[in-house]
């Protein structure tokens, strides 16, 4: 038994995911991003200095001197500790990139593991639009490359959002309203601003805002109901972001969205989740978070993503896109007590499982000695019966 | 591509139909439909399937948006997001019970029945009230059961069709607390805005205008 939320991973499901994480580590890395790994305790102190409900509601634990740890329940935040502690006195821009596991205890509501492995990649130290701009494009050539068509990045800021609920001078109840916002809690929305005497105009460019979605006409009308600089500023430099993703040639899996928020507190400017037909959830969300590298003592900004690994392997197998993993493997009965040959075939580029001569029959592709000769049974086509020569010429070897 | 659409029904209530029809859509044809089933109108398809079934359809991206009570959403909590108050199928959920009280039991702690049991722990725990939950999906006759002393329901629904309140009508059930004002809301998973490209903002809007009408 394995507690709620966790699960074993099984072939060929594993083998899946290891080519998932394999095509996307190569992606990270054509763009210069380094791998890091990053111990999964934490000090909680390291996971608490972030100030965020879902982030603190971690498994703790106490090490033998009783300094309180916790289970990470999100890998940007130990990068960020990461690199603030080591990398302080080296050039920027620093790019780092992870596939690691993060905990968050099981809540049978949420279709989400507790457990959840993530491929990340995060790009410190620039807080140009350009930079927004890789990180939005790395991730879609991520999902490119692994065969996924007709994925879509909507992609929105909180700057926008942040200036436009502080126009509505909402006060005590700003923190509720931008719960709600996350939640996309419509109704609540208009509770909370109806009893905090929000102005029906100022409510009217939200609703307006929230609801149009990127079109180019949208875009206008969200930049004609723009009131402050904060606001101007924000449209700005979405749509600078937007214009360099096209230029990368993504500009089919790309739409802005106004109402895009998220309640990670951490982000700080240009958000991004990606989509997929069949999965319900993101398969990956990202985002600018300027003030996080400061709550370790280095004030770089940052920007990055995270792929959801499981979310992302059901959407390929959605699309019919899921990356075969191993070769198919010949078993070969007798090929225990006969290393060598096994050997042949596996350095000819064959994965072969050796069994014992007596090895009920597993099934095909199968190999096995009968008196003097072998018989190769591939998965289709002709048995081969003959010499060892003849399995190989059968294999294509010799 | 047709909207992906979905009620919760069995038959769908003909507040909600009328709401959807004067919002433009061909709901006509889901009138009387007493589901659970899979329609094909000629602007959109449609499920008809309770309430919990709409929300999970909706949450896993299998359509652009449902209509579920308030009541569900707050019991279940899905990632979903709440788009619209349709300002019908009006309700209450009410903390009520027996009166006159029934029974001599006079339990220690207050046993509550509910087809709701986690807006009732959470109603009684945020009251700094400890109580037993009772899970039982005709709650009004618990407490004439014997097997409770109060009942968390939509206020609608304390009486049985007959008008009685069930129990032998011995009893009646009269409300002690409100605890969530609740009606038919439109709903859409995090999924639906991103890849059903405008169809979903253009349903919002149309739907706006006509809860706006009334």
């Amino acid at each position: 038994m394995i507690p709620e939320g966790m699960r074993d991973v099984l072939p060929p499901e594993s083998g899946q995911l290891r080519a998932i994480e394999t095509a996307l580590c190569r992606r990270f890395e054509a763009y210069g991003y380094g791998e890091v790994r990053t111990p999964w305790l934490e000090y909680a102190e390291t996971l608490e200095a972030v100030e965020d409900d879902t982030l603190e509601a971690g498994y703790r634990l106490r090490d033998q001197q009783g300094h309180e740890l916790m289970a990470r329940t999100d890998m940007t935040v130990p990068v960020a500790r990461l690199a603030a502690a080591r990398f302080h006195d080296r050039p920027l821009p620093l790019r780092f990139f992870y596939v690691a596991p993060s905990i968050r205890p099981w809540a049978p509501q949420r279709s989400q593991d507790g457990e959840f492995v993530q491929a990340g990649a995060e790009l410190l130290g620039l807080h140009t639009a350009a930079a927004d701009a890789e990180s939005v494009i790395l991730l879609c050539d991520c999902l490119a490359a692994l065969g996924l068509r007709d994925f879509r990045v909507a992609l929105g800021t909180v700057a926008f959002y942040t200036a436009l609920v502080d126009s509505l001078g909402l006060d005590d109840d700003r923190e509720k309203f931008l719960e709600a916002l996350a939640d996309r809690d419509y109704p609540l929305l208009e509770s909370i601003a109806g009893n905090a005497g929000v102005d029906q105009d100022a409510l009217k460019v939200l609703w307006r805002t929230l609801e149009l979605s990127g079109t180019r006409d949208g875009l206008s009308q969200v930049r004609k109901m723009a009131s402050s600089d904060a606001m101007d500023d924000a449209i700005r430099r979405l749509v600078e972001v937007r214009d360099l993703v096209e230029d990368a040639g993504f500009e089919d899996a790309l739409s802005l969205d106004f109402g895009l928020y998220q309640d990670l507190t951490y982000y700080s400017g240009v958000i991004f989740e990606a989509y997929a037909a069949g999965v319900g959830l993101p398969i990956a969300s990202g985002g600018r978070y300027d003030g996080l590298l400061e709550r370790f003592g280095w004030g770089i900004p940052g920007v990055g993503f995270a792929v959801a690994l499981d979310r992302l392997h059901e959407a390929l197998e959605e699309a019919g896109a899921v990356p075969s993993a191993a070769p198919a493997c010949i078993a070969f009965a007798g090929g225990l007590d006969e290393p060598a040959r096994a050997m042949e075939l596996r350095r000819a580029g064959w994965a072969v499982a050796a069994l014992p001569d007596d090895a009920p029959a597993p099934p095909r592709p199968r190999l096995h000695r009968s008196g003097g000769s072998y018989v190769f049974e591939p998965a289709d086509g002709e048995t081969v019966s003959g010499s060892w020569r003849d399995v190989l010429r059968a294999l294509g070897i010799a | 591509m047709k909207l992906g659409l979905a009620c919760d029904g069995g038959p769908p209530p003909s507040q909600v139909l009328d709401l959807l029809e004067r919002a433009g859509l061909q709901a006509g044809a889901l009138r009387g439909v007493p589901g659970p089933a899979l329609l094909d109108a000629d602007d959109a398809t449609w499920l008809l399937a309770p309430g919990a079934d709409v929300l999970e359809a909706c949450a896993r991206g299998a359509l652009d948006a449902g209509v579920a009570g308030k009541d569900l959403l707050l019991e279940l909590a899905p990632q979903l997001h709440e788009l619209l108050d349709l300002r019908v199928c009006r309700d209450v959920l009410v903390y009520a019970t027996p009166e006159p009280a029934v029974g001599v039991l006079r339990r220690a702690r207050t046993r509550v029945a509910t087809r709701y049991p986690q807006v009732t722990r959470r109603h009684f725990a945020a009251t700094g009230r400890q109580v037993d939950l009772v899970a039982f999906d005709a709650a009004l006759l618990a407490p004439g059961l014997g097997i409770a002393d109060g009942v968390v329901e939509l206020r609608s629904r304390l009486t049985l069709d007959d008008g009685s309140t069930g129990a032998g009508a011995a009893v009646g059930l009269r409300v002690r607390e409100d605890i969530a004002a609740c009606s038919a809301r439109l709903v859409a998973g995090r999924a639906a805005r991103a890849l059903g490209g405008g169809r979903l903002a253009e349903l919002l809007e149309r739907l706006r205008a006509s809860v706006e009408e009334i």
